[in-house]
């Protein structure tokens, strides 16, 4: 059971490290080209590679991506109890219960915890948060309703491209499916070096109510997997899947739209970092917890 | 046949076809943190891995590093003849003749012809190139001797340990199998968009020449590994990857040379660009007669 645990976050805790000491080492790291490549073209390519493997039926695709949804509508309910509490503004301290770190550090646990089978399922959910974080996320800090984001993202397309294979069941082209696969294999690991490397540009202040968000934003995306998995009868790769993906700490791109849209920056990278800090040393008890 | 060939050269050319793309609309491109990414972690990542999937016996080991010095002798022999027939200038010519581009493309044409065998002799292949490239390649560019750069390359550590697993028959632990296939899945497709975003920044001169010696280059490089195949006895993959390698278009480390020592960085670049053209043709001949 150790080893196992260890094959499946030894791969994120490596990566991100690279990009932590990277980071650090003050290195040059083009996050705006790095970002690029992994998320407009390797993210792309990956969904698509993964979906048309059929390794899943678009019904249990359909239904993590579903079940996500229910779980978003919770993390919107509980994050709207907060902030109510402590009299916090929503544009700043509502994302972050609602847009996690589900790519970047979601997908590679599902990968290795459950194979491709968890990987395909993983995307649904990535691609139902992905979905609302640059929709509904991005509306909150701009303070104005902006669905252009939504179209300008590849990843619908892919997805849309991926169905028309998985609805019929047909493989895509052998030249097709090879490129995508290859191509996506830049996704992965540079999301995750990535986020190191973010990690080691912020700064955390440990004030209380600080920590406490980032706490309770953990503990409710737990409570919120374990409880919709159970509420849906989910089993094995499904369940797993929910639940990891829910567990994970606070979106890294919260930080870039905090900056953009003038809202408190430094508050948001101190919750991003305190999650994800807290997130990664729990890893070990919530693979116990799934597999 | 025509979707077996397009299911192997596809991928590359489409990759390749991104970088230039990029190159052409999309932001600034940091080449070096690309290199520096793949080079320092990437590569050595990926061979651990791939010599973790393959079973190669020791014979077929040593028989394919054979072939490959064979390879390598008959290329200098045969450039260094034909710079000094055409009294050209030996350290501005002689390297960008003898390398040819085994890591981004030979590696992933070999990979999809070949699968993970293929890729894995293709890596022996690439191994001696590259340390030739940074001992003598780079020695005759630069005019001076020297190993400082050799015994830096991860490169050459990685090989060691993954040959020295290999032959011992041992198999390295889940979790850096996890790791370094994840890690080294990022190699190819960001190499050929380096080289496609290089291909269109390069500045080229002397076409004329360039592209007689380009193609001297592919000629030469086919004639050679058919020879040397055919005097060792090479069978299947071995025979393939051995002439597929020596068949690659000019390397672009080559141009990266002679832009730092001046030896006429315009003409290599023509080289590259006409032969990694002149390769979309001959490529899919190339593997016509081999398949």
């Amino acid at each position: 059971m150790i080893l196992k645990i260890l094959s499946v976050i030894a791969p994120v805790f490596v990566c991100a490290g690279i990009g932590f000491l990277w980071g650090r080492a003050g290195r040059p790291f083009d996050t705006r080209m790095v970002g690029t490549l992994a998320l407009n073209i390797g993210m792309p390519c990956l969904a698509f590679s993964t979906l048309t493997s059929l390794k899943v039926s678009p019904e249990a695709f359909g239904t993590m991506a579903g079940a996500y949804g229910l779980a978003l509508i919770g993390f919107l309910a509980v994050g709207l109890v907060v902030i109510t509490e402590l009299r916090l503004p929503a544009h700043t301290y509502l994302p972050v219960f609602t847009s996690s770190n589900t790519g970047n550090m979601g997908l590679p646990l599902c990968l290795f915890a459950f194979g491709p089978e968890g990987l395909a399922l993983g995307i649904g959910i990535f691609v139902m948060s992905s979905l609302f974080s640059f929709t509904v996320g991005w509306s909150i800090y701009a303070g104005r309703f902006a669905a252009d984001v939504f179209y300008n993202n590849p990843l619908i397309y892919a997805v849309i491209a991926a169905l028309a294979f998985m609805i019929p069941g047909v493989e895509p082209p052998a030249w097709l499916a090879n490129t995508t696969k290859l191509m996506g294999g830049l996704a992965i690991p540079l999301m995750i070096i990535s986020l190191g490397v973010a990690i080691a540009n912020m700064r955390a202040q440990g004030a209380v109510t600080i920590i406490g968000i980032s706490v309770v934003k953990l503990l409710a995306g737990f409570g919120v997997g374990y409880g919709l998995s159970l509420a849906l009868g989910l089993e094995g790769a499904a369940r797993g899947v929910l639940i990891i993906e829910c567990s994970m700490p606070v979106a890294v791109h919260n930080y870039m739209f905090a900056q953009r849209f003038g809202r408190n920056a430094s508050d948001t990278a101190s919750m991003i970092l305190i999650s994800t800090v807290i997130a990664l040393a729990l890893l070990p008890a919530l693979m116990l917890v799934v597999l | 046949m025509a979707s077996q060939l397009a299911a192997i050269v596809a991928p590359v050319f489409l990759c390749i076809a991104i970088g230039i793309g990029w190159a052409r609309f999309g932001p600034p491109f940091d080449g070096d943190l690309i290199t520096s990414l793949v080079y320092n972690i990437g590569v050595p990542c990926l061979i651990v891995a791939v010599f973790h999937k393959v079973e190669i016996s020791p014979r077929a080991l040593g028989e394919i590093a054979l072939a490959t010095v064979a390879c390598y002798a008959g290329f200098f022999a045969f450039a260094y003849a034909a710079v000094r027939i055409a009294r050209l200038d030996v350290p501005s010519y002689l390297p960008s003749l003898v390398f040819p581009l085994t890591g981004s493309m030979g590696m992933p044409v070999c990979y999809f012809a070949f699968g993970d065998v293929g890729l894995a002799l293709a890596i022996v292949f690439f191994t001696f190139g590259a340390i030739g490239t940074f001992t003598i390649g780079e020695a005759i560019a630069a005019g001076t001797w020297s190993l400082r750069k050799l015994v830096r390359t991860p490169v050459i550590y990685a090989v060691a340990l993954a040959v020295g697993l290999q032959l011992a028959g041992l198999r390295v632990p889940d979790w850096i199998f996890n790791t370094t296939n994840l890690l080294g899945a990022m190699v190819i497709p960001a190499q050929l968009v380096a080289l496609g975003v290089s291909l269109l920044q390069l500045r080229i001169g002397g076409a004329a020449r360039s592209a007689a010696l380009a193609l001297f280059r592919l000629g030469m490089g086919a004639g050679v590994g058919f020879a040397v195949a055919e005097l060792f006895g090479l069978d299947g993959a071995a025979r393939a990857v051995v002439v597929l390698q020596s068949a690659m278009p000019v390397a672009v480390s080559s141009y990266l040379f002679a832009q730092q020592y001046r030896r006429k960085p315009e003409e290599v670049a023509g080289m590259v660009v006409v032969s990694t053209a002149v390769s979309v043709v001959t490529l899919p001949l190339l593997l016509l007669a081999l398949l």
